[in-house]
């Protein structure tokens, strides 16, 4: 790649493009843009209110100590106390002094008084936190010790207590057959959900302890609801709290990524209609200088617009912490985003085609940056996306190197894989071809298969696939880890069970398509040993990248039982003898992955319904052992 | 200046080219001709460095195809050359010329030079709204932008109203004065027959035939006799006067004679007709694809 020439290109792209589009449009979409930005900012800085702001009227006059109360919350519109207004209905709540005037009347002036209470704690809590006497603002301590219970397992000893005098014992709550404290606080959380949040919500902001113990590694109230334990409540009662100011923040960057997509996309598929790229194939400029220059302006742009972003938030005080991480952390969003749709641009066919492309790109990756984005008590879930770092960095959270690397890798090298299989397309016998969908993804896998050895490699290199597919997967079935399963007497849970599922049928498409893509396109010979020997060479590939999958260790995901599942082939208990480890965590794995990729490969040489019945043996095969070993070792 | 040997490209099971080899030297115009599907383009694709070669391989003035500095020597004009329509001529050369490391005030005075040899106006015109013949005469000049040593035409006058294509026709023909060595194919073969040094004929992804036009007409073509005689012989037609006799041997000129002179008349003139290169591919065509014949070179 030759940077003047890439840069030639680039500026190119911008200059051609500029003379597309007229100025009139330019302008509608920036004020969109604008709108769209002013109304999430807005919404941000009503401290996450902004829907609820003004909605209890309080009189209250400036010398009441609850004039401060009142104050602190966008919810409440201080007035003159009038006992009148108190009784038409005109005013919820009001003060003289620290007195009530009345006790309410309405459901309204209930919720009001509900809402004071609360509002008063998380005062009362920020003002004790600024004392300088933190011991006298805070004279009860907790002390954690975690304990070993019969040298297998550690429980969740998490203790909260609050100047309130709310606890919430934890370690009760573990059954002793828990993993992990997620787990056992999960279990039960349904019946002290509503409790500890409302704990929680006094506590958070003054103590870290406390707001873990709020939330702690459980869904709470939001996850009871959801798997249904527990009764619904309002949205106080969600606990953790829903992170509404953290899906703000994340839309606001997300957003713009779908614009640039869609420009992105039209302009390289254009550059395949027609045949309008074939020039530029023959001049000195190489592929990668064509793909770099023409990808680059719009790489700019969404990192642009990130990184506006974080200024516009950080200069206007609503983010004041907001730094150059959080464009760093962007980086990897945009650039899968890009990937993706210049895969999505090199396969389809028409721009009818490429717009259910790029709806279907749009949908996926929002989700999987979203996602797990919802999940903030919970760190290791929450990580899985790049957009928990933004908001981390937005919100004064301290991010460590290796959450940071856990975040962004996976994506990171998932868009170059996806460059890379694009790029292969780049070219005149492919660029300008009119095949279906699925025939153009075959032909990106088959462009990189020269000999068997490949069969390996693509394995390999279709790891970054298959650890983002597995991470979110991780994340979506997260929410059902606390519905326990009697699958042959194992009583896993529905999520782990769910999550053995799908990383059976992943890593077994991973293993297998590119082979099937190889016979597809007659680079293989179509004999059983040839197929026995690709599924082989195939897995071998496949475990050697697969501990990759040790990126898991940068975060903490193992300590959730379903992270733990999904991982489990490269994790191996403390205490197990060495031969053993040996035994099941390295030949087993190997022997599972060549003989499963064997099955397989035997069906893609016979054919495509072949090989799609091989791949189902091959994923129950898969399944059966992962789940045997989950319930053997876990 | 082009060397290309037993080059082979295959489409799945579906063999495009096969061994197909020739070589053109420096200054000379090599005409590749035959009908749709005979692997012309898929050839010239694959000397430009567009296509990778499944078998044998091709140099450009001793340079693999593949490589940057031989692209850097190569001018190529595809059958179709849609061009970017926001762009105006002159920034699309610009652009162009700036891939090509051609520093700009060369590329302007050159730009210029060539638009004013193909008395193109409107050049500040969006491209998207010229003509079709305006259009391959600014593709015409993008080919030309890095002054290439090499030339490589994929019908050029393709698609184009005759005025154009007899323009265009004659600005190649100039090129190959100006010493570029070019190849050349057309489904025309009129056009090929006015430029050509030398020609390759091919069908069904083969070569089929390789030589200079003459030798070519030698072969396959056919010489044939115009007979005018004084009066009436067998097969003849009236012709301002006296009788038209075509004939194929010079044994049946002399019968010619003989019967003009027994009916009292004589042999008033012969004139030689050889064929034209559309009946030598004809003729080709109709012989097969039984080998390259290699006529008056050596393999």
């Amino acid at each position: 790649m030759k940077p003047d020439k890439l840069w030639r290109v680039a500026t190119w792209e911008v200059t051609k493009n500029a003379g597309g589009v007229d100025k009139r449009t330019l302008a509608v979409m920036a004020l969109s843009i604008a709108a769209m930005g002013a109304v999430a900012a807005v919404a941000v800085s009503g401290g996450g209110t902004g829907l609820n702001a003004d909605i209890y009227r309080v009189g209250v006059e400036d010398s009441s100590p609850y004039y401060g109360v009142a104050d602190s919350s966008g919810r409440f519109r201080i007035q003159e106390p009038d006992p009148n207004a108190l009784r038409q209905g005109n005013q919820e709540l009001g003060f003289r002094g620290t007195r009530l005037l009345s006790l309410p009347q309405s459901e309204k002036q209930a919720a009001a008084l509900a809402d004071f209470r609360s509002t008063t704690e998380s005062y009362n809590d920020r003002t004790l936190a600024r004392a300088e006497n933190q011991t006298a603002a805070f004279p009860v301590a907790v002390t954690l010790v975690y304990e070993e219970q019969g040298g297998t397992s550690v429980l969740d000893a998490r203790e909260s207590s609050t100047d309130s005098g709310t606890q919430n014992g934890t370690a009760e709550n573990g059954t002793g057959t828990s993993t992990a404290d997620g787990t056992g606080a999960a279990t039960n959380g349904g019946g002290d959900g509503t409790a500890a949040g409302g704990a929680g919500g006094g506590s958070g902001e003054g103590s870290d302890g406390a707001a873990s113990a709020g939330g702690g590694a459980s869904l709470g109230g939001l996850g009871a609801q959801l798997t249904g334990d527990v009764q619904g409540g309002t949205p106080a009662d969600i606990s953790p709290p829903f992170p509404f100011e953290s899906l703000v923040l994340a839309f606001l960057y997300i957003v713009p990524m779908n614009f640039v997509i869609q420009a992105y996309g039209s302009s390289m598929l254009s550059e395949r209609l027609n045949r309008r790229g074939e020039l530029l194939l023959v001049t000195p400029a190489s592929r990668g200088d064509i793909i770099g220059g023409k990808t680059l302006p719009y790489f700019a742009g969404a990192i642009g617009v990130a990184a506006l972003i974080t200024a516009v938030l950080r200069f206007s005080g609503i983010a004041p912490s907001g730094s150059p991480i959080a464009v760093l952390a962007i980086l990897p969003i945009a650039m899968l985003f890009l990937a993706a749709t210049f895969c999505g641009a090199m396969f389809a066919r028409s721009f009818k085609e490429l717009t259910f492309v790029t709806v279907t790109i749009t949908v996926s990756l929002t989700s999987y940056a979203f996602v797990p984005a919802i999940f903030t008590d919970v760190t290791p879930i929450a990580l899985i996306s790049p957009l928990t770092l933004v908001v981390m960095d937005l919100t004064g959270q301290s991010i460590g190197l290796g959450e940071f690397l856990f975040s962004t890798l996976p994506p990171l090298m998932t868009a170059l894989v996806l460059f890379g299989l694009g790029a292969g397309l780049y070219r005149e016998e492919d660029m300008f071809t009119q095949r279906s969908i699925p025939l153009k993804v075959l032909d990106a896998l088959a462009g990189r298969i020269k000999s068997r050895r490949s069969a390996a490699k693509m394995s390999a290199l279709l790891i970054p696939f298959i650890i983002v597919a597995e991470l979110a997967a991780i994340a979506f079935l997260f929410v059902l880890d606390s519905v326990s399963l009697n699958v042959f007497g194992t009583n896993q849970t529905l999520g782990i069970v769910l999550v053995l599922g799908v990383v059976a049928v992943v890593e077994e498409i991973g293993k297998s398509l590119h082979i099937y893509a190889g016979y597809a396109h007659a680079r293989f010979e179509r004999t059983l040993r040839s197929a026995l020997g690709l599924g082989a060479l195939s897995g071998l590939g496949f475990f050697v990248a697969e501990k990759g999958l040790l990126i898991v260790r940068l975060s903490d995901l193992e300590s959730l039982p379903i992270g733990d599942a999904a991982v489990s082939g490269a994790t191996p208990p403390a205490g197990v003898p060495l031969w053993v480890v040996a035994l099941v965590f390295l030949f087993a794995p190997l022997a599972l992955h060549a003989v499963t990729a064997a099955i397989s490969s035997v069906g893609a040489s016979r054919g495509r319904w072949p090989y799609v019945a091989a791949l189902g043996g091959a994923v129950v095969v898969h399944f059966v052992y992962n789940f045997t070993v989950v319930s053997t070792f876990a | 200046m082009i060397d290309a040997r037993d080059l082979r490209k295959e489409y799945g099971d579906f063999v495009a080219v096969e061994g197909s080899t020739f070589s053109v030297d420096r200054g000379e115009v090599f005409g590749v001709i035959g009908p749709n599907g005979a692997g012309k383009t898929t050839t010239l694709k694959m000397l430009a460095g567009l296509l990778e070669p499944t078998d044998g391989d091709a140099e450009i003035a001793g340079l693999d195809t593949e490589t940057t500095e031989m692209r850097q020597q190569l001018g190529f004009l595809p059958e179709e050359s849609p061009l970017y329509e926001e762009m105006t001529p002159l920034s699309y050369l610009e652009f162009f010329a700036d891939l090509y490391d051609v520093p700009s005030d060369v590329a302007h005075e050159r730009m210029h030079e060539t638009l004013d040899e193909l008395e193109l106006e409107h050049r500040d015109r969006p491209l998207g709204d010229m003509s079709k013949g305006m259009k391959r005469k600014v593709a015409i000049a993008r080919s030309l932008i890095n002054d290439p040593d090499v030339l490589i035409y994929d019908e050029p006058a393709s698609g184009l109203d005759p005025l154009t294509t007899n323009y265009v026709i004659e600005f190649t023909e100039q090129l190959a004065k100006d010493g570029k060595t070019i190849v050349f194919s057309a489904h025309n073969l009129f056009h090929v027959e006015s430029i050509c040094d030398r020609v390759a004929i091919m069908n069904e992804g083969q070569i089929v035939a390789r030589g200079d036009l003459d030798e070519l007409q030698a072969e396959y073509g056919e010489t044939r006799y115009r007979v005018y005689t004084t009066v009436d012989v067998p097969d003849a037609v009236k012709e301002n006067g006296n009788y038209r006799t075509v004939v194929e041997s010079m044994d049946a000129v002399e019968r010619t004679r003989t019967a003009a002179e027994s009916s009292g008349g004589h042999v008033v003139d012969i004139r030689t007709e050889e064929s034209s290169l559309e009946e030598v591919f004809l003729n080709v065509a109709e012989a097969g694809t039984r080998g390259t014949r290699y006529v008056g070179e050596h393999e």
